[in-house]
């Protein structure tokens, strides 16, 4: 009962690199889906995706 | 034991003083009361939490409508004021086949179900000039929710007035039996809404997350509608990948997908990857492995895999994600989005204990894949 009762107040969506595997975490932009290529890394110029979209819950 | 000197009027506190009166009074007022009258009184108490529960499904109906008008005429450009169209694909209703001869009642139902989507489909589509299928889904999934809603309102209310009409406490029993799951999922559902409109996966989008990853960079195939599959290859097996086409907001028909693939490649083994309702007490997002076609839905999709697996003698192996109603049908979670690749790992440890280096393996990612492409 207790899982039911979270709420989801935030979603985010996380990138990774293709080439460095470098991980980052943003908000949620309107045509993000999983699995997008979405420009580049600014580390290594590598093409990033986007691995994961979630919701952040808060109890 | 002297029975002959029992005193009923000390046994009832009825006495000459007044006092003994008003403690008669106090006694036997009540028991007549809940004679003539317990039903009714529990039938007001029951039927008042009841009401209370009907108001608030009023109000997720009334706001699931509203949202999506809202979301046509703001972010779509329809034709025409869709108000009209919406509020009449609402009263819409399904009138299941016959069961009296249940044989064959399969195929009729896939047909029901099938026209169903295709009439309502096209209807989505009449309301614009132009619409992406992102959005179509997205719309259809929308209706789909407020039907669903406005269903449920209709139903409970149905049977409150008709148990209040009746003054008949047993009619409502039932009802506040069934209230507090039917609560949950209306409460599901209306919170489903907001991430359906987003385009956001949800929960139930964990089996298509962990195939679309496994697609990546080969070619995708038209599997059947709104279902793509393609070849891969893990340790010598060939891997045959099934998912619903994403990112639109489908479950696509995973059934006629094995149904069309399995004559042309022959597998060995089936891997179904789906979202399954946790029990109470159960973790969420924790994974179960087991036996037999892991798909939810009415049952014709589930029946059809099992038809061809029978008929080609193919085991079939299940992960499931365990999740609530709650979790299943709205945003994603952050536990579950990270089972992901642990899924995907326990799919490769499950193809490497199960078959043999040459043997050809179906994986199909059961579930909604909004938000998550392939």
């Amino acid at each position: 009962m207790r899982n039911s009762q979270r709420t989801i107040s935030r979603c985010y969506t996380c990138l990774e690199c293709k080439s460095c595997k470098n991980m980052t975490k943003r908000k949620f932009e309107s045509g993000d889906f999983v699995f997008q290529s979405i420009g580049e890394c600014s580390e290594c110029d590598g093409s990033l995706m986007v691995t994961m979209i979630f919701g952040e819950i808060i109890e | 034991m002297d029975f002959t000197s029992f005193d009923l009027g000390e046994f009832f506190g009825i006495g000459d003083d007044f006092l003994s009166e008003m403690m008669m009074l106090i006694w036997i007022l009540p028991i007549i009361i809940f004679v003539f009258y317990g039903q009714r009184i529990q039938l007001i108490i029951s039927s008042n939490e009841i009401k209370k529960d009907i108001d608030k499904l009023e109000k997720f109906k009334n706001d699931s409508r509203q949202k999506l008008i809202h979301y046509i005429k703001n972010t779509l450009n329809p034709k025409d004021d869709p108000v009209k169209k919406i509020d009449s694909f609402l009263e819409y209703f399904t009138i299941m086949p016959v069961d009296l001869d249940p044989n064959g009642i399969i195929p009729k139902i896939n047909h029901l179900i099938h026209s169903r989507e295709d009439f309502t489909r096209l209807q989505v589509k009449s309301l614009f000039n132009e619409i992406s299928d992102f959005e179509l889904t997205k719309v259809h999934n929308l209706l789909e929710i407020a039907t669903s809603l406005q269903l449920f309102h209709k139903i409970t209310r149905h049977l409150y007035l008709t148990a209040k009409k009746q003054k008949n406490f047993p009619l409502i029993l039932p009802l506040q039996m069934m209230i507090p799951f039917i609560m949950e999922e209306a409460n599901a559902l209306k919170d489903a809404v907001e991430s359906m409109k987003n385009g956001q996966p949800m929960g139930d989008g964990i089996g298509p997350m962990v195939v679309g990853e496994m697609m990546l960079g080969v070619s995708k195939q038209n599997a059947s509608f709104e279902t793509v599959w393609a070849k891969s290859e893990y340790e010598g097996r060939e891997l045959l990948l099934v998912k619903a086409e994403g990112p639109n907001a489908t479950v696509g028909r995973p059934g006629e997908a094995i149904e069309n693939i399995i004559p042309q490649k022959k597998p060995d083994l089936i891997i179904m990857i789906d979202a399954a309702l946790k029990l109470e007490g159960e973790n969420s997002a924790s994974i179960a492995k087991g036996f037999g076609a892991a798909i939810g839905g009415i049952g014709t999709e589930r029946f059809k895999i099992e038809e061809v697996a029978v008929k080609n003698k193919i085991p079939i192996l299940a992960i499931v994600v365990k999740q609530t109603i709650k979790e299943a049908i709205t945003l994603m979670s952050e536990d579950i989005a990270k089972q992901a690749k642990v899924v995907r790992n326990q799919v490769f440890e499950m193809i490497k204990e199960n078959s043999k280096s040459g043997e050809i393996v179906m994986i199909v990612g059961v579930g909604n894949t909004l938000g998550v492409s392939q």
